[in-house]
């Protein structure tokens, strides 16, 4: 009861937030408002995939390619059924959102359907064959994509063109004489409050869950499959519905996407993207739930502080840094007393903190093209992140001993 | 039983009876797991059945298998290592689980009281076992000896019928090993359950089962009480070797 009542009450502070937002656009510039949205879009995608990758252990790589099922789909639906849509519901915010909830829930099921389709034959493996396999997948359904051109095939997917009575898809249109047609381009429904709120929804579907009798089980799969089926646990049930679940939300994720940039790629899902929401659940922690949020958080906004110069060489030099002074204190910790170590941690910091504000106009001066490199540097942090916490920020080891049959 | 030449259980003929308790013994290499696992569905045997309740168990899957009644521990300990102690327990009360996938996420009260008498179980359980003070512990983080009860506790909370135990007591000192022996003889009573049970140590074994059978080379040489099964040569053969004439 609870949680439902703090799920609740976290929709109800984003709408309230949203409609501050709608009174003063001003308060957020555009380009931070991005990354914001790109930050809700990526909880739902890595808290589903840790659903799959995390809690139940089936390492998967295709999860953007459910994406892009969702994406594509929602979008299509929303242009070529828009006017029929607007008919209906009309064109106000109420229309709106009943138009879509529709897609965003079309987008959804369509993911959670192709979920099953590949599921059912690669739950069958395990580990490194099984990350091959939905890898596969997902370069299958992008590529399959890419050839309908119904959705703009290869080119981007922004809207379709109404011809006389029919409509006809941009790939299209080329040949047609130039004759008079309406552009119908994809509408803009994805908003903050949209974003966020599925976010939390997602968070909680998926707390819930794991917390449950029944998806104790899903934890129990991880751990030992032979003990789990001997305690009458259906494996291959549970792990379908771990795959379903994740993907049924990574179509929403697409479909949020696709309605927030107004136009798809199939390049937007190839397979790094699918690395990308991977890295998040890793760096997060396996089967962590605010670790792999916060993981979300921290590698959308990353790439983009490192075009400030400025912020790229104090990462550069103050990460490495401050995880010397975590391990000189966690080494240390029996030799010197608590203040002692407080005191000797924070002199290092400040003692860093002023060296960088003196050094930094003439590092900045001697290596002005920093920010071309922050992919560089963006991958180093990643090294120096998992060298130092393989388990992840808010992982647990456990002692996993050998297993014979 | 079969795998590829090797003959693992040749022609193992046993049956056992409600509300008995059971012990299965024999040298290493006798084949006693493998009888677990092909009453559990994890081996399918290339020749003969296994019945239960009068059904033949060769087309079940094994998680079906303990759906019908049929639980087992294992020799080298099986717990989940990321989930507590309780929550291993938690694990076996999905099989009779009413609540599913839509109730648990929409958190209805129907679910909120599955759950409440789910948790007085696990404590009614772990109380018997003696475990209700490291209930919320890592379970593989507990002495070897709580982690066997951990399992048969695991076991026991999936309500089977038919209990198979893979050496409850090995890694437990003579105190321990005689504890937990009245405790299986409790539990048989108490929950009027069948128990088999694989045990080397002899003096054990000797106390607590009604009846015994001994396994050597996959073959049943030997069935009886326990002080027809002390003084039966064969088993001493099988155990001691040929004496010297």
């Amino acid at each position: 009861m609870k949680n439902k009542i703090i799920l609740l009450s976290s929709i109800l502070i984003i709408l309230l937030l949203n409609i501050f937002y709608n009174n003063f656009p001003d308060i957020i510039d555009p380009y931070t408002y991005n990354i914001i949205i790109y930050i809700g879009i990526s909880i739902i995608l890595a808290t589903s995939l840790n659903l799959i990758n995390g809690f139940t252990g089936q390492f998967s790589l295709g999860h953007a390619g459910f994406m892009a099922v969702g994406g594509y789909l929602s979008i299509a639906l929303s242009t070529y059924f828009g006017p029929f849509f607007q008919r209906i519901f009309g064109n106000g915010l109420f229309g709106n959102s009943i138009t879509f909830i529709i897609v965003l829930l079309s987008a959804g099921i369509a993911a959670a359907i192709v979920g099953i389709i590949v599921g059912i034959p690669s739950l069958r493996l395990k580990g490194d064959y099984l990350a091959i396999i939905t890898l596969g997948f997902g370069e299958i359904i992008r590529v399959l994509i890419q050839g309908m051109n119904i959705v703009g095939g290869a080119q981007n997917f922004s809207g379709v063109y109404f011809y006389q009575n029919g409509v006809v898809s941009p790939a299209m249109i080329a040949e047609l004489p130039d004759v008079n047609y309406v552009f119908y381009q994809v509408p803009k429904y994805t908003d903050f409050f949209w974003t966020f709120s599925l976010a939390a929804i997602v968070v909680y579907v998926v707390y819930t869950l794991v917390n449950s009798t029944y998806g104790k089980g899903f934890l129990a799969v991880k751990d030992d499959e032979i003990a789990a089926e001997s305690m009458g646990i259906n494996t291959t049930k549970y792990k379908v519905i771990a795959f379903v679940t994740g993907a049924f939300f990574a179509g929403i994720a697409g479909s949020l996407y696709g309605h927030y940039n107004q136009t798809l790629n199939p390049e937007d899902f190839n397979f790094l993207k699918s690395v990308e929401i991977v890295i998040m659940v890793i760096l997060g922690g396996m089967g962590s739930i605010p670790g792999v949020i916060i993981a979300a958080i921290i590698l959308t906004i990353l790439p983009e502080l490192l075009r400030n110069p400025e912020i790229s060489i104090t990462l550069i030099f103050f990460i490495p840094y401050l995880l010397f002074i975590y391990r000189f204190t966690i080494r240390n910790k029996d030799r010197y007393s608590k203040i002692k170590l407080i005191g000797i941690d924070l002199i290092s910091i400040i003692f860093l903190g002023a060296l960088l504000y003196f050094l930094m106009p003439v590092l900045i001066s001697n290596i002005p093209n920093i920010s071309t490199l922050r992919m560089i540097i963006y991958a180093l942090l990643l090294i120096f992140l998992m060298l130092n916490r393989p388990q992840g920020l808010f992982g647990v080891k456990f002692k996993i001993r050998k297993k014979t049959a | 039983m079969r795998f590829g030449g090797l003959l693992c259980i040749d022609s193992l003929n046993a049956h056992i009876e409600n509300n008995e308790l059971v012990g299965m013994i024999g040298p290493n290499g006798a084949g006693k797991t493998t009888v677990f696992n092909i009453i559990t569905s994890v081996y399918r045997p290339t020749e003969g059945d296994v019945i239960f309740d009068g059904k033949s168990l060769l087309n079940y899957k094994t998680f079906q298998i303990a759906e019908l009644g049929i639980c087992r521990t294992f020799q080298n300990i099986r717990l989940f290592p990321s989930l507590s102690v309780k929550d291993n327990v938690r694990v076996s009360f999905g099989i009779r689980l009413k609540s599913h996938f839509f109730s648990a996420i929409a958190q209805l009260p129907k679910y909120f009281s599955e759950e409440k008498e789910i948790d007085e179980k696990i404590d009614e359980l772990l109380e018997m076992f003696d475990l209700l003070k490291v209930k919320d512990e890592q379970a593989t983080s507990l002495p070897y000896g709580q982690q066997r009860k951990v399992e048969i506790v695991r076991a026991l909370a999936t309500d089977p019928k038919l209990l198979l135990l893979d050496e409850p007591a090995a890694g437990m000192n003579p105190t321990e090993k005689v504890d937990l022996m009245n405790l299986i003889k409790n539990v048989k009573d108490k929950f009027k359950i069948s128990i088999l049970l694989i045990e080397h140590d002899m003096r054990v074994v000797m106390g607590v089962c009604e009846r015994i059978f001994v396994l050597d080379y996959g073959k049943k040489i030997a069935e009886g009480s326990p002080s027809e099964i002390q003084n039966n040569p064969r088993v001493i053969e099988a155990y001691l070797g040929e004496a010297k004439k």
